[in-house]
Protein backbone atom coordinates (compact mmCIF):
# COMPACT_ATOMS: atom_id res chain seq x y z
CA UNK A 1 0.00 0.00 0.00
CA UNK A 2 1.24 3.49 -1.16
CA UNK A 3 1.99 5.72 1.78
CA UNK A 4 0.95 8.89 -0.18
CA UNK A 5 0.01 11.68 1.77
CA UNK A 6 -3.82 12.15 -0.07
CA UNK A 7 -6.82 13.91 1.32
CA UNK A 8 -9.37 10.89 0.16
CA UNK A 9 -12.29 12.99 1.83
CA UNK A 10 -11.68 14.60 -1.58
CA UNK A 11 -11.36 12.29 -4.14
CA UNK A 12 -13.71 10.01 -5.63
CA UNK A 13 -13.62 6.30 -7.62
CA UNK A 14 -15.38 5.75 -10.38
CA UNK A 15 -17.80 2.57 -9.42
CA UNK A 16 -17.17 0.90 -12.44
CA UNK A 17 -13.18 1.00 -13.46
CA UNK A 18 -12.46 2.49 -9.76
CA UNK A 19 -9.96 4.51 -11.36
CA UNK A 20 -9.64 7.90 -8.93
CA UNK A 21 -10.62 11.46 -9.28
CA UNK A 22 -10.40 14.66 -7.18
CA UNK A 23 -14.10 15.34 -6.45
CA UNK A 24 -15.26 18.10 -8.99
CA UNK A 25 -17.93 20.96 -7.10
CA UNK A 26 -20.89 20.22 -9.41
CA UNK A 27 -23.46 22.88 -9.61
CA UNK A 28 -27.46 21.71 -9.74
CA UNK A 29 -27.95 19.90 -13.31
CA UNK A 30 -23.62 18.78 -14.07
CA UNK A 31 -22.65 15.76 -13.71
CA UNK A 32 -19.29 14.05 -14.09
CA UNK A 33 -18.02 11.39 -16.28
CA UNK A 34 -14.74 9.22 -15.35
CA UNK A 35 -11.86 9.98 -17.85
CA UNK A 36 -10.89 6.30 -17.67
CA UNK A 37 -13.86 4.73 -18.64
CA UNK A 38 -16.33 7.37 -19.61
CA UNK A 39 -19.17 6.28 -16.98
CA UNK A 40 -20.84 8.70 -14.98
CA UNK A 41 -18.77 8.66 -11.32
CA UNK A 42 -21.02 12.24 -9.94
CA UNK A 43 -24.05 14.05 -10.63
CA UNK A 44 -25.97 16.60 -8.62
CA UNK A 45 -29.66 16.52 -9.50
CA UNK A 46 -31.62 20.04 -9.47
CA UNK A 47 -34.30 20.26 -6.32
CA UNK A 48 -33.94 16.93 -5.07
CA UNK A 49 -35.62 16.53 -1.98
CA UNK A 50 -38.96 18.56 -2.95
CA UNK A 51 -39.28 16.72 -6.36
CA UNK A 52 -38.89 13.30 -4.66
CA UNK A 53 -41.12 14.13 -2.13
CA UNK A 54 -44.13 15.33 -4.81
CA UNK A 55 -43.36 12.40 -6.87
CA UNK A 56 -43.35 9.36 -4.07
CA UNK A 57 -46.38 11.00 -2.33
CA UNK A 58 -48.14 10.65 -5.55
CA UNK A 59 -47.25 7.38 -6.40
CA UNK A 60 -48.17 6.04 -2.92
CA UNK A 61 -51.68 7.57 -3.84
CA UNK A 62 -51.94 5.69 -6.79
CA UNK A 63 -51.07 2.19 -5.34
CA UNK A 64 -54.32 1.73 -4.05
CA UNK A 65 -56.20 2.16 -7.36
CA UNK A 66 -53.42 0.83 -9.32
CA UNK A 67 -53.69 -2.50 -7.30
CA UNK A 68 -57.51 -3.13 -6.34
CA UNK A 69 -59.21 -1.81 -9.36
CA UNK A 70 -59.36 -4.30 -12.52
CA UNK A 71 -56.33 -3.61 -15.14
CA UNK A 72 -58.39 -5.86 -17.88
CA UNK A 73 -61.25 -7.63 -18.22
CA UNK A 74 -62.77 -9.83 -21.08
CA UNK A 75 -65.93 -11.47 -22.35
CA UNK A 76 -66.97 -13.99 -24.36
CA UNK A 77 -70.39 -15.57 -24.94
CA UNK A 78 -71.75 -13.31 -22.50
CA UNK A 79 -69.53 -14.51 -19.44
CA UNK A 80 -67.43 -11.39 -18.48
CA UNK A 81 -64.19 -11.49 -16.33
CA UNK A 82 -62.06 -8.91 -14.97
CA UNK A 83 -58.89 -9.21 -12.94
CA UNK A 84 -56.70 -6.94 -11.14
CA UNK A 85 -52.92 -7.21 -9.53
CA UNK A 86 -54.40 -8.74 -6.17
CA UNK A 87 -56.43 -11.13 -8.11
CA UNK A 88 -53.71 -12.09 -10.11
CA UNK A 89 -51.68 -12.82 -6.66
CA UNK A 90 -54.94 -14.81 -5.62
CA UNK A 91 -55.39 -16.76 -8.50
CA UNK A 92 -51.71 -18.01 -8.59
CA UNK A 93 -51.84 -18.52 -4.88
CA UNK A 94 -55.33 -20.63 -5.32
CA UNK A 95 -53.30 -22.88 -8.04
CA UNK A 96 -50.49 -23.72 -5.72
CA UNK A 97 -48.23 -21.48 -7.77
CA UNK A 98 -46.55 -20.36 -4.76
CA UNK A 99 -43.58 -19.12 -6.53
CA UNK A 100 -44.83 -16.87 -8.65
CA UNK A 101 -46.89 -15.40 -6.38
CA UNK A 102 -44.17 -14.62 -4.50
CA UNK A 103 -42.23 -13.17 -7.19
CA UNK A 104 -45.14 -10.94 -8.46
CA UNK A 105 -45.64 -9.74 -5.07
CA UNK A 106 -42.24 -8.73 -4.54
CA UNK A 107 -41.11 -7.07 -7.60
CA UNK A 108 -44.83 -5.27 -8.60
CA UNK A 109 -45.98 -4.97 -5.15
CA UNK A 110 -43.52 -4.87 -1.77
CA UNK A 111 -40.52 -3.41 -3.74
CA UNK A 112 -41.82 -0.66 -5.49
CA UNK A 113 -43.97 0.44 -2.34
CA UNK A 114 -41.19 0.17 -0.05
CA UNK A 115 -39.06 1.99 -2.44
CA UNK A 116 -41.84 5.19 -2.73
CA UNK A 117 -42.39 4.99 0.88
CA UNK A 118 -38.73 5.19 1.75
CA UNK A 119 -37.91 8.09 -0.71
CA UNK A 120 -40.97 9.93 0.88
CA UNK A 121 -39.56 9.56 4.59
CA UNK A 122 -35.81 9.84 3.34
CA UNK A 123 -36.25 13.24 1.95
CA UNK A 124 -39.00 14.43 4.67
CA UNK A 125 -36.22 13.78 7.41
CA UNK A 126 -33.68 15.40 5.50
CA UNK A 127 -36.02 18.65 4.80
CA UNK A 128 -37.07 18.42 8.37
CA UNK A 129 -33.28 18.37 9.31
CA UNK A 130 -34.19 15.53 11.48
CA UNK A 131 -30.90 13.15 10.47
CA UNK A 132 -30.58 10.43 13.34
CA UNK A 133 -28.21 7.54 12.56
CA UNK A 134 -30.80 4.50 12.01
CA UNK A 135 -31.51 6.23 8.79
CA UNK A 136 -28.42 5.71 7.49
CA UNK A 137 -29.09 2.20 7.69
CA UNK A 138 -32.65 2.71 6.46
CA UNK A 139 -31.15 4.59 3.33
CA UNK A 140 -28.49 1.69 2.94
CA UNK A 141 -30.97 -0.76 2.39
CA UNK A 142 -32.44 1.55 0.00
CA UNK A 143 -30.06 1.04 -2.19
CA UNK A 144 -30.73 -2.63 -2.78
CA UNK A 145 -34.35 -1.61 -3.76
CA UNK A 146 -33.49 -0.38 -7.31
CA UNK A 147 -32.90 -3.28 -9.63
CA UNK A 148 -35.76 -5.45 -8.48
CA UNK A 149 -38.92 -2.93 -9.33
CA UNK A 150 -40.16 -4.58 -12.09
CA UNK A 151 -43.40 -2.54 -12.70
CA UNK A 152 -42.55 -1.55 -16.57
CA UNK A 153 -42.13 -5.61 -16.91
CA UNK A 154 -45.58 -5.85 -15.65
CA UNK A 155 -46.82 -3.24 -18.14
CA UNK A 156 -45.28 -4.38 -21.22
CA UNK A 157 -46.99 -8.13 -19.92
CA UNK A 158 -50.20 -6.40 -19.71
CA UNK A 159 -49.79 -4.86 -23.29
CA UNK A 160 -48.59 -8.49 -24.55
CA UNK A 161 -51.24 -10.07 -22.94
CA UNK A 162 -53.69 -7.88 -24.46
CA UNK A 163 -52.40 -8.77 -27.65
CA UNK A 164 -53.15 -12.28 -27.12
CA UNK A 165 -56.48 -12.12 -25.71
CA UNK A 166 -57.77 -9.62 -28.46
CA UNK A 167 -57.64 -12.63 -31.47
CA UNK A 168 -59.14 -14.82 -28.47
CA UNK A 169 -62.47 -12.50 -26.58
CA UNK A 170 -63.21 -8.79 -26.31
CA UNK A 171 -61.43 -6.97 -24.28
CA UNK A 172 -61.94 -4.52 -22.03
CA UNK A 173 -59.57 -1.72 -20.19
CA UNK A 174 -60.64 -1.20 -16.43
CA UNK A 175 -59.48 2.20 -14.67
CA UNK A 176 -56.66 0.23 -12.59
CA UNK A 177 -54.66 0.12 -15.51
CA UNK A 178 -54.50 3.68 -15.94
CA UNK A 179 -53.88 4.35 -12.23
CA UNK A 180 -51.28 1.26 -12.69
CA UNK A 181 -49.63 3.52 -15.40
CA UNK A 182 -49.29 6.89 -13.56
CA UNK A 183 -47.88 4.72 -10.57
CA UNK A 184 -44.93 3.67 -13.05
CA UNK A 185 -44.10 7.37 -14.32
CA UNK A 186 -44.68 8.24 -10.41
CA UNK A 187 -42.16 5.13 -9.34
CA UNK A 188 -39.70 5.97 -12.52
CA UNK A 189 -39.47 9.54 -11.68
CA UNK A 190 -38.55 8.74 -8.30
CA UNK A 191 -35.30 7.05 -9.65
CA UNK A 192 -35.00 10.74 -11.51
CA UNK A 193 -35.99 12.77 -8.97
CA UNK A 194 -33.38 11.06 -6.07
CA UNK A 195 -29.98 12.10 -5.71
CA UNK A 196 -28.51 9.71 -3.73
CA UNK A 197 -24.76 11.69 -3.26
CA UNK A 198 -26.51 14.78 -2.00
CA UNK A 199 -28.13 12.38 0.61
CA UNK A 200 -25.46 10.88 1.53
CA UNK A 201 -23.38 13.89 2.47
CA UNK A 202 -26.59 15.02 4.13
CA UNK A 203 -26.47 11.75 6.37
CA UNK A 204 -22.96 12.16 7.00
CA UNK A 205 -22.63 15.87 7.98
CA UNK A 206 -25.78 15.07 9.85
CA UNK A 207 -24.83 12.63 12.34
CA UNK A 208 -21.10 12.00 13.23
CA UNK A 209 -20.00 8.47 14.49
CA UNK B 1 1.62 0.88 -21.86
CA UNK B 2 -2.22 2.00 -22.11
CA UNK B 3 -2.82 5.47 -21.86
CA UNK B 4 -5.97 4.42 -19.55
CA UNK B 5 -3.51 2.70 -17.03
CA UNK B 6 -2.15 6.09 -16.48
CA UNK B 7 -5.17 7.05 -14.20
CA UNK B 8 -4.10 5.91 -10.49
CA UNK B 9 -6.76 3.48 -9.47
CA UNK B 10 -8.32 3.49 -5.21
CA UNK B 11 -7.46 0.49 -4.93
CA UNK B 12 -3.68 1.11 -5.78
CA UNK B 13 -4.04 3.81 -3.64
CA UNK B 14 -5.40 1.47 -0.67
CA UNK B 15 -8.91 2.92 -0.92
CA UNK B 16 -11.75 0.98 -1.46
CA UNK B 17 -15.01 2.61 -2.54
CA UNK B 18 -18.28 2.09 -0.75
CA UNK B 19 -20.91 0.16 -2.81
CA UNK B 20 -23.31 1.82 -1.43
CA UNK B 21 -22.42 5.49 -0.51
CA UNK B 22 -19.83 5.72 -2.98
CA UNK B 23 -17.16 7.16 -0.02
CA UNK B 24 -13.24 6.15 -0.14
CA UNK B 25 -12.33 4.12 2.49
CA UNK B 26 -8.60 3.36 3.62
CA UNK B 27 -8.47 -0.52 3.44
CA UNK B 28 -6.62 -1.66 6.90
CA UNK B 29 -8.44 -4.87 7.44
CA UNK B 30 -11.05 -7.76 6.56
CA UNK B 31 -14.68 -7.13 7.32
CA UNK B 32 -14.02 -3.03 7.35
CA UNK B 33 -17.47 -1.62 7.49
CA UNK B 34 -17.89 2.00 5.65
CA UNK B 35 -17.06 4.92 7.85
CA UNK B 36 -20.03 6.97 6.27
CA UNK B 37 -22.55 4.30 5.91
CA UNK B 38 -21.84 1.00 7.99
CA UNK B 39 -22.04 -0.97 5.02
CA UNK B 40 -19.11 -4.18 4.64
CA UNK B 41 -16.25 -2.02 2.45
CA UNK B 42 -13.50 -4.11 1.00
CA UNK B 43 -11.33 -3.67 -1.97
CA UNK B 44 -13.14 -5.87 -4.86
CA UNK B 45 -16.37 -7.51 -4.33
CA UNK B 46 -16.14 -10.51 -2.21
CA UNK B 47 -15.37 -13.79 -3.95
CA UNK B 48 -17.26 -11.96 -7.10
CA UNK B 49 -16.16 -13.95 -9.85
CA UNK B 50 -16.99 -17.51 -7.61
CA UNK B 51 -20.58 -16.13 -6.63
CA UNK B 52 -21.21 -14.55 -10.44
CA UNK B 53 -20.02 -18.20 -11.85
CA UNK B 54 -22.07 -19.76 -9.03
CA UNK B 55 -25.52 -18.36 -10.19
CA UNK B 56 -24.76 -18.69 -13.94
CA UNK B 57 -24.36 -22.39 -13.17
CA UNK B 58 -27.65 -22.41 -11.30
CA UNK B 59 -29.58 -20.28 -14.16
CA UNK B 60 -28.28 -22.56 -16.69
CA UNK B 61 -29.68 -25.72 -15.21
CA UNK B 62 -33.35 -23.80 -14.63
CA UNK B 63 -32.85 -22.74 -18.20
CA UNK B 64 -33.72 -26.66 -18.98
CA UNK B 65 -36.78 -26.99 -17.34
CA UNK B 66 -38.10 -23.70 -18.13
CA UNK B 67 -38.33 -24.09 -21.91
CA UNK B 68 -38.86 -27.96 -21.82
CA UNK B 69 -42.24 -27.93 -19.68
CA UNK B 70 -45.40 -26.11 -20.76
CA UNK B 71 -45.57 -22.40 -18.79
CA UNK B 72 -49.10 -22.17 -20.03
CA UNK B 73 -52.42 -24.59 -20.44
CA UNK B 74 -55.25 -23.35 -22.56
CA UNK B 75 -58.51 -25.10 -22.02
CA UNK B 76 -60.81 -24.54 -24.13
CA UNK B 77 -64.56 -25.77 -24.95
CA UNK B 78 -62.70 -29.05 -22.15
CA UNK B 79 -59.72 -29.91 -24.10
CA UNK B 80 -56.66 -28.28 -22.34
CA UNK B 81 -53.39 -27.65 -24.65
CA UNK B 82 -50.46 -26.99 -22.94
CA UNK B 83 -47.89 -24.78 -24.34
CA UNK B 84 -43.85 -24.35 -24.15
CA UNK B 85 -42.18 -20.56 -24.46
CA UNK B 86 -40.90 -21.81 -27.53
CA UNK B 87 -44.30 -23.36 -28.74
CA UNK B 88 -46.02 -20.59 -27.67
CA UNK B 89 -43.95 -17.95 -30.06
CA UNK B 90 -44.78 -20.67 -33.22
CA UNK B 91 -48.11 -20.09 -32.53
CA UNK B 92 -48.50 -16.35 -32.18
CA UNK B 93 -46.03 -16.88 -36.12
CA UNK B 94 -48.41 -19.00 -37.15
CA UNK B 95 -51.39 -15.98 -36.28
CA UNK B 96 -49.48 -13.53 -38.07
CA UNK B 97 -49.04 -11.88 -34.67
CA UNK B 98 -45.36 -11.16 -35.75
CA UNK B 99 -44.67 -8.04 -33.50
CA UNK B 100 -45.91 -9.90 -30.39
CA UNK B 101 -43.94 -13.34 -31.33
CA UNK B 102 -40.92 -11.10 -31.41
CA UNK B 103 -40.68 -8.82 -28.27
CA UNK B 104 -41.73 -12.81 -26.47
CA UNK B 105 -38.81 -14.58 -28.70
CA UNK B 106 -36.52 -11.62 -27.64
CA UNK B 107 -37.53 -11.13 -23.91
CA UNK B 108 -38.28 -15.07 -22.90
CA UNK B 109 -35.64 -16.26 -25.14
CA UNK B 110 -33.00 -14.64 -26.54
CA UNK B 111 -32.53 -12.02 -23.47
CA UNK B 112 -31.54 -15.13 -20.79
CA UNK B 113 -29.48 -16.95 -22.98
CA UNK B 114 -27.31 -13.81 -23.81
CA UNK B 115 -27.66 -12.61 -19.83
CA UNK B 116 -25.93 -16.27 -19.03
CA UNK B 117 -23.45 -16.13 -22.51
CA UNK B 118 -22.50 -12.56 -21.47
CA UNK B 119 -22.00 -13.24 -17.86
CA UNK B 120 -19.55 -16.54 -19.03
CA UNK B 121 -17.66 -14.29 -21.66
CA UNK B 122 -17.11 -11.89 -18.23
CA UNK B 123 -15.54 -14.58 -16.18
CA UNK B 124 -13.69 -15.49 -18.71
CA UNK B 125 -12.35 -12.76 -19.59
CA UNK B 126 -11.53 -11.39 -16.34
CA UNK B 127 -9.99 -15.35 -15.53
CA UNK B 128 -7.58 -14.93 -18.63
CA UNK B 129 -6.59 -11.51 -18.55
CA UNK B 130 -8.17 -10.86 -22.14
CA UNK B 131 -6.55 -7.91 -23.35
CA UNK B 132 -10.32 -6.76 -24.68
CA UNK B 133 -11.14 -3.00 -23.95
CA UNK B 134 -11.98 -3.33 -20.81
CA UNK B 135 -14.51 -0.10 -21.88
CA UNK B 136 -16.74 -2.74 -24.34
CA UNK B 137 -16.44 -5.23 -21.54
CA UNK B 138 -18.01 -3.12 -19.14
CA UNK B 139 -20.54 -2.04 -21.82
CA UNK B 140 -21.40 -5.74 -22.00
CA UNK B 141 -21.55 -5.88 -18.19
CA UNK B 142 -24.06 -2.79 -18.09
CA UNK B 143 -26.32 -4.47 -20.69
CA UNK B 144 -26.40 -7.75 -18.49
CA UNK B 145 -27.41 -5.58 -15.73
CA UNK B 146 -30.19 -3.27 -17.56
CA UNK B 147 -31.85 -6.78 -19.24
CA UNK B 148 -32.27 -8.49 -16.09
CA UNK B 149 -35.55 -8.01 -15.07
CA UNK B 150 -36.80 -7.60 -18.55
CA UNK B 151 -37.02 -11.48 -18.72
CA UNK B 152 -39.81 -11.84 -16.19
CA UNK B 153 -41.98 -10.45 -19.24
CA UNK B 154 -43.12 -14.25 -19.74
CA UNK B 155 -43.95 -14.63 -15.82
CA UNK B 156 -46.36 -11.29 -15.81
CA UNK B 157 -48.15 -12.12 -19.07
CA UNK B 158 -48.94 -15.63 -17.67
CA UNK B 159 -49.96 -14.73 -14.07
CA UNK B 160 -52.55 -11.91 -15.65
CA UNK B 161 -53.85 -14.44 -18.27
CA UNK B 162 -54.34 -16.59 -15.78
CA UNK B 163 -56.48 -14.12 -13.45
CA UNK B 164 -58.32 -12.66 -16.65
CA UNK B 165 -58.95 -15.87 -18.71
CA UNK B 166 -61.18 -17.36 -16.24
CA UNK B 167 -64.80 -18.08 -17.75
CA UNK B 168 -65.24 -21.78 -16.10
CA UNK B 169 -65.96 -24.26 -19.70
CA UNK B 170 -65.85 -21.64 -22.36
CA UNK B 171 -61.94 -20.95 -22.12
CA UNK B 172 -59.53 -20.98 -19.42
CA UNK B 173 -55.82 -20.87 -18.71
CA UNK B 174 -53.57 -21.75 -16.29
CA UNK B 175 -50.11 -21.64 -15.50
CA UNK B 176 -47.68 -24.56 -16.07
CA UNK B 177 -44.81 -25.54 -14.46
CA UNK B 178 -42.37 -24.10 -16.75
CA UNK B 179 -43.12 -21.12 -15.58
CA UNK B 180 -41.60 -21.53 -11.77
CA UNK B 181 -38.70 -22.74 -13.43
CA UNK B 182 -38.59 -19.61 -15.57
CA UNK B 183 -38.82 -17.25 -12.88
CA UNK B 184 -35.83 -18.89 -11.15
CA UNK B 185 -33.77 -18.43 -13.96
CA UNK B 186 -34.62 -15.13 -14.46
CA UNK B 187 -33.89 -14.37 -10.69
CA UNK B 188 -30.75 -16.27 -10.56
CA UNK B 189 -29.55 -14.20 -13.63
CA UNK B 190 -30.25 -11.08 -11.56
CA UNK B 191 -28.16 -12.35 -8.36
CA UNK B 192 -25.47 -13.60 -10.69
CA UNK B 193 -25.05 -9.83 -12.63
CA UNK B 194 -25.06 -8.52 -9.19
CA UNK B 195 -22.27 -10.60 -7.94
CA UNK B 196 -20.24 -9.69 -10.36
CA UNK B 197 -17.65 -6.45 -9.90
CA UNK B 198 -17.06 -4.68 -12.95
CA UNK B 199 -14.14 -3.20 -11.41
CA UNK B 200 -12.53 -6.64 -12.09
CA UNK B 201 -12.51 -5.83 -15.90
CA UNK B 202 -9.94 -2.64 -15.44
CA UNK B 203 -7.45 -4.50 -12.96
CA UNK B 204 -5.73 -6.31 -15.74
CA UNK B 205 -4.81 -2.69 -17.08
CA UNK B 206 -3.66 -2.11 -13.72
CA UNK B 207 -1.08 -4.84 -13.36
CA UNK B 208 0.88 -3.89 -16.31
CA UNK B 209 1.96 -1.22 -15.08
Amino acid sequence: MSAEPVNYDQMIACPQCDGLSTKPLLKEGQKAVCKRCGGKVLERKRDPIRRTLAVALAGLLLLIPATILPLIGVSAVGLFNQASLLDCIAILIANDYYLIAISLTIFTLAVPVIRLLAALYISWCIRMQRITPALVHFFRSYHQLDSWTMLHVFLLGIMVSMYKLVALAELSVGLGLVAFILLLICSTLVSVTLDKHYIWEQLEAGCEY
Amino acid sequence: MNTNSQVKTARQAGLGQCLKCHKLNVITHKDQRCSCCQAKVSLRKYRSLEYTLAWTIAAIIAFFPANLYPIMIFTSLGTPEASTILSGIKTFIQLGMYPVALVVFIASFIVPLGKMLGLIILIITVKTGSKVDPKHRTQLYHLVEFLGPWSMLDVFVVALMAAVVNLGFITSIEAGPGISYFALMVIFTMFAAESFDPRLLWDNLDNDD
